[in-house]
């Protein structure tokens, strides 16, 4: 039988979970703007960042690829953009009018911030409005475009909450779901084991250009990554070493073919039959991996932590998992799902794997997450070099 | 008595799920096969997370995890002491991490 979930179907067919007028700043410039119209209207949801002003080449196209990225979410029924000159904001208004949602551009220069506040605001108030009507529509479970990544890992991520994602991994890409996954760096030491996953010659040898690419970045500065990666929480947490916590972060992956590879400019095609399990170039820092994610078309995310980590996003639901028994308790306020009781092997792989799957189909139906609830809106554009 | 969980039946070192201290008895059971298992005596204080050996393992050897090498012994490790990062260093990442 198939699963459904009640999504929001916007105008390009694509289907969303949430129901946000986002307010997108272009450039650091356009913050106290941005901010200022969130405050005026109720409904709004406000990404201030602090980039957008003298980036060029691949890094520029990069910024606009997450910013209209992040526009065209289905997670998002219109957007109001501020920038500081008209020109680059257009650019992005451009690529996110596409998808056929509202989209209106306010330029700062020749007006100042108040009167762009009240000019974005009237047409924030129309787009709050008409969002507020839109209605959930029962719709399959296999349009829903997902994202996983653990964050303050530890060696229970690897033993337990990792393994049990991969069980809603196999289920989501079995349903014709699609998935995605990153952290390149951090596949250091499993590299080859992620290398014989996927699913063509071609495939393979992307991914492995992507991984040394990034990794000879790494390699260039010369120094001792201890502490950095593996971060300090990580040590604390048990992990030694990167091949000990790449070990660990490839169990969440599942047992499904990789069948697709992006580079960080690379769109999501939706695979138009069956599911779709891929791999994105990203860093692992947790809020830079989730914000390309959800520019790539995410509108879900599974997150695994160990020690707590409490990062969130401002438009797509973030879920966090903990199998560490102590991070359940100490930090309850942030973890959706405790499945620990895994760790003393008092459940099975497959309870911990459908504790969260049902979990996550509440979520998607609606129900807020903590970091949701939390405020917790990490909106964290990955910048590549130097602005100019 | 405290638990600990090994990956792999070729794994080196068992994780241990409960806070361990020095002299304890840690019944180290299989994730591949949970009724098998091995008693360890710890040498030292453990934290939940943290790695027991599981065997005498020589300095230069590699040590396994997932029944593959997760690093370097730095030093002689004996059986059931902690291993971690003042004893343990990854192979990965330019010559600076062999020392």
């Amino acid at each position: 039988m198939a699963v459904t979930i009640k999504g929001y179907i916007r105008e390009n067919g694509a289907v969303g979970i949430r129901n946000h007028v986002l307010i997108l700043p272009l450039d650091d410039l356009s913050n106290s703007a941005a901010v200022g119209v969130s405050k005026l209207i109720r409904g709004t949801t406000v990404i201030p960042h602090p980039y957008g002003r003298l980036q060029f080449g691949r890094d520029l196209d990069l910024f606009f690829h997450i910013l209209a990225g992040t526009g065209a979410n289905p997670n998002v029924a219109g957007v109001i953009i501020i920038g500081i000159e008209e020109n680059w904001a257009n650019k992005v208004a451009d690529e996110i009018a596409k998808t056929g949602k509202p989209v209106e551009v306010f330029p700062i220069e020749g007006y100042g911030d108040l009167r762009t506040i009240e000019r974005a605001s009237r047409k924030a108030l129309e787009m709050v409005q008409d969002a507020s009507e839109k209605q959930r529509t029962e719709v399959d479970i296999s349009s829903i475009v997902m994202s996983i990544k653990c964050g303050e890992s530890d060696t229970t991520s690897g033993l337990a909450s990792n393994p049990a994602v991969g069980v809603v991994v196999d289920r989501m890409v079995d349903q014709g779901a699609t998935v995605m996954f990153g952290e390149t760096s951090e596949l250091t030491g499993a590299e080859d084991i992620v290398a014989d996953k996927m699913a063509t010659p071609e495939l393979r040898e992307k991914f492995m250009k992507i991984y040394k690419e990034y990794v000879d970045i790494i390699q260039r500065e010369g120094v001792d990554l201890l502490g950095s990666q593996p971060t300090q929480g990580n040590i604390k947490g048990g992990l030694s070493t990167i091949e000990e916590k790449a070990l660990g972060n490839i169990q969440k992956l599942g047992h499904r073919k990789v069948n697709c590879v992006l580079d960080y400019l690379d769109p999501l095609n939706k695979s138009k039959d069956g599911g779709t399990l891929c791999f994105v170039n990203t860093s692992s820092a947790g809020a830079e991996a989730v914000t390309l994610f959800a520019a790539k078309g995410s509108v879900i995310h599974l997150f695994t932590t160990g020690q707590g980590n409490v990062v969130g996003h401002p438009i797509i639901p973030v879920i966090k998992i903990t199998a560490n028994p102590k991070t359940a308790s100490q930090m309850s306020e942030h973890i959706d799902v405790d499945v620990s009781d895994l760790l003393d092997l008092k459940i099975s792989l497959e309870e911990a794997g459908e504790r969260i799957y049902q979990y996550m189909l509440r979520v998607m139906n609606g129900r807020l997450t903590r970091a949701e609830v939390l405020q917790h809106d990490e909106f964290s554009p990955i910048k590549l070099y130097i602005s100019a | 008595m405290p638990k600990g969980l090994i990956h792999s039946k070729d794994d080196d070192v068992c994780v241990v799920t409960n806070d361990v201290k020095k002299g304890d008895e840690v019944i180290c059971a299989y994730l591949e096969n949970p009724s098998s298992y091995v008693i360890i005596k710890s040498e030292d204080d453990i934290p939940l997370g943290h790695k027991i050996a599981l065997r005498d393992i020589k300095k230069g050897e590699k040590v396994l995890k997932y029944s593959r090498p997760i690093g370097v012994a730095i030093s002689d490790i004996r059986k059931g002491e902690h291993v971690h990062t003042h004893n343990l260093k990854s192979l990965r990442w330019g010559k600076w991490q062999s020392q």
